[in-house]
């Protein structure tokens, strides 16, 4: 999964977390409230059933004791007790504009709803009168609901529905437009990310983001001229270069071989002689890293046979004649057996040479220099080792971090790093391999590569 | 060798100058020189070199033009020379018919080596005796002499021992070697290789168990060493 598409999978999983939550958050939120509702109602404290347990008959006459008067008062309440005839025969407050007799009809109308505007609240007591508790206008609301069973169940099936439906809904809205937004983003953050890595880069300038997709194109176009433009330059000078050194390099062998001149003469062109050549390959790194970083030349992969490639870079190093100071040995760690991989010849053998050449470059005093080709667990490996000076701590660090250590000075010999390193890790990367720096024992550095094995 | 008549063309009159010089130096009197294209495609009409070296950019007609209206009549060997090291140009060079591809900057003596394989090869007839320490080898006949006697090479030998003596006193990869006989699909055949080595060594050496002139480098390849070398 790309960063891209990470992105909006989170998006997505945050969105989904923020509706639960929103849903969990109102219906907390709507219990509270019902609860603090009924927490906060004053009639609890009021029960027509307690009242009418106060009323009693006493000596033929129905009284009230202070209990009932007091809970009466409490709630600003009046009283009455109708018999079994609809009569009032006990009354406590009575507002004067209400009747004293009552018929069934009465009574039915206002226990259901509301006697005059006054709210009552009615209790039958044992001995068949009713006792009937009345509250000022506007204290309390009553409601009466009628439902059949079935009725009933379809409500609640229904109400669990519709939630469930809403919450379906809302997730799939919020999905799809997720969807649309990533689709519309993704291309160009996509392309955010390929110009980053120095990919080729056009986006389709349409639809709502077109003017951003415009943009980046742009920016792709700029960076593709500049890189041209550089890759160029260096081309260019690299062969105006070529042509000048020739004449020193022709020049100064000749007076180098030249046995008529004095000794001392022909060992300063032999040094013109070794620098100009070292010009000539610092040049052709320049050249072929430059082809490899702007993409301007690809590795052309082949089945190919890494020991022959390693024999072909030792003897090369020998045939141009390796300095006295120097030992170079090739070792196969399997004899007689070949490592196969998919891999550009030319670009292996040239970071072969490379590596022997850093060795050397870098132990003027002289060295042994031992590559050696293995296979392991379907990878092929080369290993460049000596016994020279090695690297510091400090440089084999950036050198594994994969930093560019081109330009920096080797604290032990004062040498310069030049594009040599740098273009074994490009050719490493174009095979789609690793390398390890690390220090030698005793004394030394040793580089292994590591490459994904052919058939 | 010294014989052959060689021309050379490069734009560059100082580079020119160099190349007169190396060739001089290295023996070749016959020697022949173009600044431009056309200048080039006139004394290879009228002089009929046994060899040209080409530089590739030149102004007007560049050496690729030059070299296309040779083909169209001629093999004569032609050894490019480039300011330009890219790839795609060693393939336009070769594809287009040159011999042989040469960057600039470059050795003398790197030159030399080429200027002398491309003509071995094309001039076979005149390349027919090897000095080696305890024989000579007729090319053109395939056969060595060693002690008053004849021995034939075989055809395998043969091609071997061309590609040793083409890169006389240089390292010869086992790789290269068994590519030489076997083709492109060598792989396997390194054993191979090592008998047509153990034969030919008994013919070209005088104790072919510690042969002086076609040595084993360990682990890399072989190498052909002449009698006396010449330039």
């Amino acid at each position: 999964m790309n960063p891209v598409q990470r992105f909006f999978r989170r998006y997505i999983f945050s969105t989904i977390r923020i509706v639960l939550l929103f849903i969990i958050i109102n219906l907390t939120l709507f219990f509270l409230i019902m609860v603090a509702g009924s927490m906060s109602d004053s009639d609890t404290s009021f029960s027509v059933q307690e009242l009418s347990g106060h009323v009693t008959l006493q000596n033929g006459v129905w009284t009230a004791d202070d209990t009932a008067l007091s809970l009466m008062e409490e709630s600003g309440a009046w009283a009455m007790l109708l018999d079994q005839n609809g009569t009032v025969i006990w009354q406590q407050d009575l507002p004067e504009e209400l009747p004293r007799s009552y018929t069934s009809g009465d009574i039915a109308s206002f226990s259901r709803w509301y006697l005059e505007d006054y709210p009552v609240k009615v209790w039958a007591r044992e001995d068949g009168s009713l006792m009937v508790a009345g509250f000022p206008p506007r204290t309390l609301i009553k409601y009466y609901y009628v439902l059949n069973w079935p009725y009933m169940g379809f409500l609640l099936g229904g109400s669990a529905a519709v939630f469930l439906f809403n919450l379906f809904l809302i997730s799939f809205l919020l999905l799809r437009n997720t969807r649309r937004v990533e689709k519309a983003m993704a291309p160009a953050l996509q392309g955010i990310q390929d110009l980053s890595h120095g990919r080729p880069l056009h986006l389709d300038e349409q639809g709502e983001l077109a003017e951003i997709n415009a943009g980046l194109n742009r920016a792709a176009a700029y960076m593709t001229r500049k890189d041209n433009t550089r890759a160029e330059w260096i081309r260019g000078v690299s062969h105006d270069i070529r042509t000048p050194l020739s004449m020193a390099l022709g020049y100064a062998s000749e007076l180098e071989d030249n046995l008529l001149l004095p000794q001392e003469a022909r060992k300063q062109a032999g040094i013109i002689r070794r620098e100009s050549e070292k010009m000539k390959r610092l040049i052709d790194d320049l050249n072929l890293t430059t082809r490899l970083e702007y993409s301007l030349q690809a590795a052309c992969l082949k089945d190919v046979d890494l020991v022959e490639i390693g024999r072909q870079a030792v003897s090369e190093v020998l045939n141009n004649g390796l300095p006295g100071q120097y030992e170079l040995t090739f070792s196969e760690i399997h004899p007689g057996r070949s490592i196969h991989l998919s891999g550009d010849a030319g670009l292996l053998l040239r970071m072969l040479d490379n590596l022997l050449q850093n060795s050397m470059a870098h132990n003027p005093q002289g060295c042994k220099i031992l590559l050696s080709v293995d296979e392991e667990d379907g990878r092929c490996l080369c290993t460049v080792s000596d016994n020279g000076t090695g690297l510091s701590a400090v440089l084999l660090g950036r050198l594994n971090q994969g930093q560019d250590i081109s330009s920096s000075r080797d604290g032990s010999t004062g040498t310069e790093h030049g594009l040599g390193l740098k273009l074994v890790k490009q050719i490493v990367r174009a095979h789609k391999g690793t390398i390890q720096f690390s220090d030698s024992v005793p004394h030394g550095l040793t580089v292994q590569i590591s490459l994904p094995g052919g058939k | 060798m010294e014989d052959h008549r060689i021309l050379l063309v490069d734009d560059d009159l100082n580079l020119l100058e160099m190349l007169l010089s190396i060739f001089t130096n290295a023996g070749y009197h016959d020697l022949l020189a173009a600044s431009s294209g056309a200048a080039a495609l006139q004394l290879w009409r009228e002089q009929k070199p046994d060899l040209i070296i080409l530089d590739v950019m030149m102004p007007g007609m560049d050496g690729f033009a030059v070299l296309r209206e040779i083909r169209r009549t001629s093999r004569v060997p032609v050894l490019m020379l480039t300011a330009r090291g890219e790839a795609e140009d060693r393939i336009e060079g070769l594809e287009t018919g040159a011999d042989d591809y040469l960057s600039k900057p470059f050795l003398p003596k790197e030159l030399l080596l080429r200027t002398k394989a491309i003509l071995s090869r094309a001039y076979p007839e005149q390349q027919r005796q090897v000095e080696l320490a305890a024989s000579t080898v007729d090319l053109s006949r395939a056969e060595v002499w060693k002690d008053g006697e004849t021995l034939s090479l075989t055809a395998k030998e043969l091609q071997l021992f061309e590609k040793l003596f083409e890169n006389a006193g240089r390292i010869v990869t086992t790789g290269i070697l068994c590519e030489t006989i076997c083709g492109e699909f060598w792989q396997g055949y390194e054993s191979t290789l090592s008998t047509h080595i153990r034969h030919l060594r008994e013919k070209i050496e005088e104790n072919p168990s510690r042969p002086v002139s076609l040595i084993t480098v360990k682990g890399l390849g072989y190498r052909l060493n002449l009698k006396e070398e010449k330039p």
